[in-house]
């Protein structure tokens, strides 16, 4: 991409024209769903700097074989042009008739990098190459897909603000095979994504409530404060934190520390405790606590508002815990 | 998960395109090796090596400052070579020490392609300077590398194998050569030069108005051509084969001229009544190339009557056919020529003064011996045959690249320099006739023409041009003299016998080789005579002609645009389709085309496979439905799935698969 450094109002120019020929294209596509097959209509191309560079080239070898009336030096140059454009069509290759078979993207916390998983199927007999996947304004993943073959790629995406965030546009592109063309194509998915607050805070935890349920021998001291009830088998999701690795370092197969949270023992994560702090930071603290209690293993509630969520732990509970943070107010 | 990285222009690359880039400039200096000053070659390999021995770790590159001062002196450096940056030979010898200190800080892709880029100008200039045939393989294994280079720049650093790379790139280049010939043929061209460059002291040979013998160091051997000609009859014999053009009579001590009054039609001054033709007429039709004079090159002598087709065009009374003007385009006309004449008529006074006058002054030691010689002779004959003699005996040699003259150019050839060619000869032995009272001028034209068994016409090139001398003997009229014959026998003779052995079998040199080399050496003659004329030589006037043919003349260009959209749509279009998205597996594969007729033979039975299924759940399922079939559906879907992901299967049990399927018939029971 060309960098106006020097120039700024071209610089500004350039990013007006970007948003006006995006807002084009989304306007003339439409609303994209998964499984899409990418055709050719939905499909851009043009030269990249190298390719204006052999264009350039081209035009410089056609005027020395005109006006020296040379054949070869003609047949050489309008060789070189078939083949520029055959390479052209390589490009288009690339990215025609590629299916996106599903597009999900997973929450993170605001201003922190996300995660966009995109299933890519290449039916196609030729594999594709120098594919380029973006979600603006992040890093470009580069990938390549073999000859029928399927698979996922992830790509980061950057949160904004706490609450419902659209991803509005990801760019897939190719420069295969001779970097002399960029093909590409911008998919607008129904892509939204609930963005938490950030979790940060300096308060303790509110005290636990409720009475400790014990039951003899089955309780294990593993040092520190963590206890825990008893040993499952290791199921896909589970913390690597929670796994118990000195049973598998002596042959056992992978099994999890499984908190059997005593019943009624509880926190109750109270937004009226912070009533001092800005809104903003509450409901920072809050999320902070949420992914505390779920370090530890506690069940706990939320109290926001008009809002309650009874105790609980697990992944749903951090969910909807985080979620009604995220949303809340807006 | 692999993440392989496609590189942006920046990136570094694979060790594979950097070799092949290496070698592709390489290749580009060695074509360009004939023209380019002496020490490039030298510094294009040395760089090439460094850059070859740095390869594996990354190089240590020469600073700004000294990078600046290289090419300060590789510029000093092209220009006491050459004289001159403009032009082919010092643009080319520029470039090769350009990218060879630009190879000494290549690193990152965009580099490289750089790198290729001027290789890919090298590789025309080559084209620009040779375009024999025999080169041709070169050049095309010198475009497939460096697209070969191209493609591994491009999937850099991937590591993708050498072979696969160049079907791709060989593969490419197959698919744009339809387009090329298209663009080849119908591409407008153009009748003459945007720009001409500069040549200092170098004649295309070729016939202009004027000839300066002694000015011109260096005779270029061009082998454009210059005219065809075919005859209606058999061709005469090659020491006959003199095609006259523009004849000079004013001589200014070193310049030779026309005389003006050939130029234009004089009422009085066409041929003298008292011609007259002897022996067998030869009726032939000539295609002219583009001319910088406006004779009508004739076999001699063409009989008076102009051209049908230029019916403005004239013989004068020094034998020349003149048009109007000189052609721009090629020009086709049929003559009638005897090469046999005499003229017993007087000479009209005005011819013999024209034919007699030499500068006031100059060549002072030329008339000399002339004086002597002249006092020696009794006729105009024996004087003729006196200075012949003289020429033969005085150890004269031709060579096309004599020394230059001094201001009496006549004097310092035949006392001084003792070498020229035709030009230099036929000056010399006219002012001798002049200055012995012998009316004489000086002829030029073309000599010999090669004839070509294929296309059954004789070609003549520029590089063919000769000049020679006509003296006036009473009684005979006119007569043809060549000097250059008298001086150097060998060398018209050598031409002369190269011309016998083409013009049929049972001359010259081949006549004791062996039928089989005989004939190899004759297609290969005729492959390079078909190369020269129909692709080096296609231009301007050939397209003219190609519109001509089929029919669209009143079109015109606009024919030529037409035909060339309509053939370029035409090719985009295929290659569109033949890279079009194929939306299926690998036709190759023949598994998986088995596998795509059990499917569909199963879907036409028990409907179609879900996504979630396998080829054994598949059938499984179908089995279960219609239990008559189950067994063998299990059987078939076990073998598919043993081949299909278990180790390489053998060649014998994918066909007895393909068997079972093929006959695999579904029907349910009623």
């Amino acid at each position: 991409m060309p960098s106006f450094g020097r120039f700024p109002f071209l610089s500004e120019a350039r990013t007006a024209g970007e948003r006006w020929l995006t807002a084009w294209a989304r306007r003339r596509q439409g609303e994209d769903a998964t499984p899409l097959t990418l055709r050719s209509r939905r499909l851009y191309i043009l030269p990249t700097r190298a390719g204006l560079a052999a264009g350039v080239l081209l035009l410089l070898m056609l005027l020395a074989g005109l006006n020296y009336n040379n054949s070869l030096a003609l047949m050489l140059c309008f060789l070189l042009a078939g083949f520029t454009t055959v390479s052209m069509h390589q490009c288009h290759r690339m990215l025609a008739g590629l299916r996106v078979h599903r597009a999900d993207v997973e929450s993170t916390f605001a201003h922190q990098l996300g995660i966009i998983t995109l299933q890519l199927d290449n039916e196609d007999s030729r594999a594709r190459q120098g594919l380029m996947l973006r979600c603006p304004p992040c890093e470009r993943q580069r990938f390549e897909l073999a000859a029928t073959s399927v698979r996922s790629v992830d790509l980061p995406y950057q949160a904004g603000r706490r609450g419902r965030q659209r991803i509005e546009r990801l760019e897939l592109a190719s420069n295969a095979p001779l970097a002399l063309f960029r093909a590409w194509a911008w998919l607008h998915l129904p892509l939204e994504v609930i963005v938490y607050p950030t979790p940060q805070g300096e308060r303790a935890l509110p005290p636990p409530r409720g009475q400790r349920r014990r039951t003899g021998e089955q309780r294990v001291r593993v040092g520190g404060e963590e206890e825990w009830a008893s040993l499952r088998s290791y199921r896909e999701g589970d913390s690597p934190r929670r796994v118990a690795w000195k049973a598998y370092a002596r042959g056992a197969p992978l099994m999890v520390a499984h908190y059997d949270a005593p019943a009624g023992v509880h926190r109750l994560l109270d937004a009226a405790l912070l009533s001092e702090l800005p809104l903003e930071a509450r409901l920072s603290q809050l999320a902070q606590w949420v992914l505390e209690c779920e370090r530890l293993g506690d069940n706990y509630g939320l109290r926001l508002g008009n809002l309650e969520l009874p105790p609980r732990h697990g992944p749903a509970q951090r969910r909807a815990c985080l979620e009604a943070l995220a949303l809340y107010g807006l | 998960m692999t993440r392989r990285a496609q590189p942006s222009l920046a990136e570094p690359v694979s060790p594979l395109a950097l070799w092949l880039t290496l070698g592709g400039f390489l290749g580009a200096v060695l074509l360009n090796v004939y023209q380019i000053a002496a020490w490039c070659a030298p510094v294009a390999l040395g760089a090439v090596a460094w850059r070859a021995r740095s390869a594996q770790d990354s190089p240590k590159l020469p600073g700004r400052v000294v990078r600046i001062i290289v090419i300060a002196v590789l510029t000093v450096a092209v220009v006491l070579s050459f004289h001159t940056l403009n032009g082919v030979q010092a643009g080319g010898s520029l470039l090769v020490g350009m990218s060879a200190l630009k190879l000494t800080e290549t690193q990152r892709r965009r580099d490289w392609m750089i790198i290729i880029g001027a290789s890919l100008f090298l590789l025309l200039a080559a084209c620009l300077d040779a375009q024999a045939l025999w080169r041709l393989p070169l050049y095309g294994l010198e475009v497939w590398l460096l697209c070969t280079a191209l493609y591994a720049l491009g999937a850099s650093p991937s590591i993708v194998p050498l072979g696969t790379l160049g079907r791709r790139a060989g593969g490419s280049l197959l698919a744009a050569l339809p387009l090329a010939l298209l663009l080849f043929v119908l591409f407008p061209r153009l009748p003459g030069s945007f720009w001409a460059l500069p040549r200092q002291n170098e004649a295309r040979t070729g016939l202009g108005d004027d000839m300066s013998p002694g000015s011109v160091s260096k005779l270029l051997e061009s082998d454009d051509p210059a005219m065809r000609v075919r005859f209606d009859g058999p061709l005469p014999p090659p020491s006959e084969r003199y095609w006259r053009g523009p004849v000079m009579h004013d001589f200014d001590g070193f310049t030779w001229r026309r005389h003006r009054t050939g130029l234009v039609p004089p009422a009085n001054l066409g041929i003298p009544l008292s011609l007259q033709f002897l022996g067998t007429d030869y009726a032939y039709e000539v295609t002219l190339e583009p001319t910088q004079h406006n004779v009508l090159i004739a076999l001699e002598l063409p009989r008076g009557d102009p051209p049908a087709n230029l019916p403005q065009a004239f013989e004068s009374f020094d034998y020349q056919m003149i048009d109007s003007t000189p052609n721009p385009h090629a020009v086709s006309y049929r003559l009638e020529s005897y090469p046999r004449h005499r003229n017993s008529g007087p000479l009209s006074t005005f011819e013999r003064l024209l034919d007699l006058r030499l500068p006031r002054s100059g060549n002072p030691r030329s008339l000399e011996l002339a004086r002597t010689l002249r006092a020696a002779a009794v006729s105009d004959q024996d004087y003729m045959k006196a200075v012949l003699d003289y020429l033969r005996k005085g150890n004269y040699q031709y060579s096309t690249a004599p020394p230059l003259l001094a201001r009496d150019s006549v004097d310092d050839l035949l006392f001084h320099t003792h070498q020229g060619f035709c030009e230099h000869y036929a000056s010399a032995f006219t002012v001798l006739m002049r200055a012995g009272g012998v009316p004489a001028r000086v002829v030029t034209g073309y000599l010999g023409g090669e004839w070509n068994r294929f296309g059954g016409y004789l070609l003549i090139r520029q590089s063919d041009a000769h000049a020679w001398s006509e003296v006036w003997l009473d009684g005979q009229g006119w007569v043809r003299v060549d000097p250059t014959a008298v001086v150097a026998p060998g060398q018209l003779s050598d031409e002369l016998a190269g011309l016998a052995a083409v013009a049929g079998p049972g001359h010259g040199g081949l006549r004791t080789a062996p039928p089989w080399l005989r004939a190899t050496v004759q297609v290969w003659q005729a492959a390079n005579a078909w190369w020269q004329d129909e692709f080096v030589g296609f231009n301007f006037t050939r397209q003219i002609d190609l519109i001509d043919v089929i029919g669209l003349r009143r079109q015109g260009w606009h024919a030529l645009i037409w035909m060339l959209a309509g053939g370029g749509g035409l090719w985009l279009a295929l290659i569109g389709w033949a890279y079009r998205p194929r939306a299926r597996a690998d036709r190759r594969d023949e598994l998986a085309r088995i596998w795509r007729l059990l499917e569909r033979k199963l879907r036409a039975f028990g409907g179609a496979r879900s996504a979630h299924e396998g080829p054994l759940s598949y059938a499984e399922r179908i089995g279960a439905a219609h239990p008559e079939h189950a067994a063998n559906l299990r059987a078939i879907a076990r073998r598919y799935a043993r081949l299909r992901y278990g180790p390489q299967p053998s060649a014998p049990e994918v066909l007895r698969l393909r068997r079972a399927v093929r006959w695999l018939t579904l029907r349910p029971q009623r």
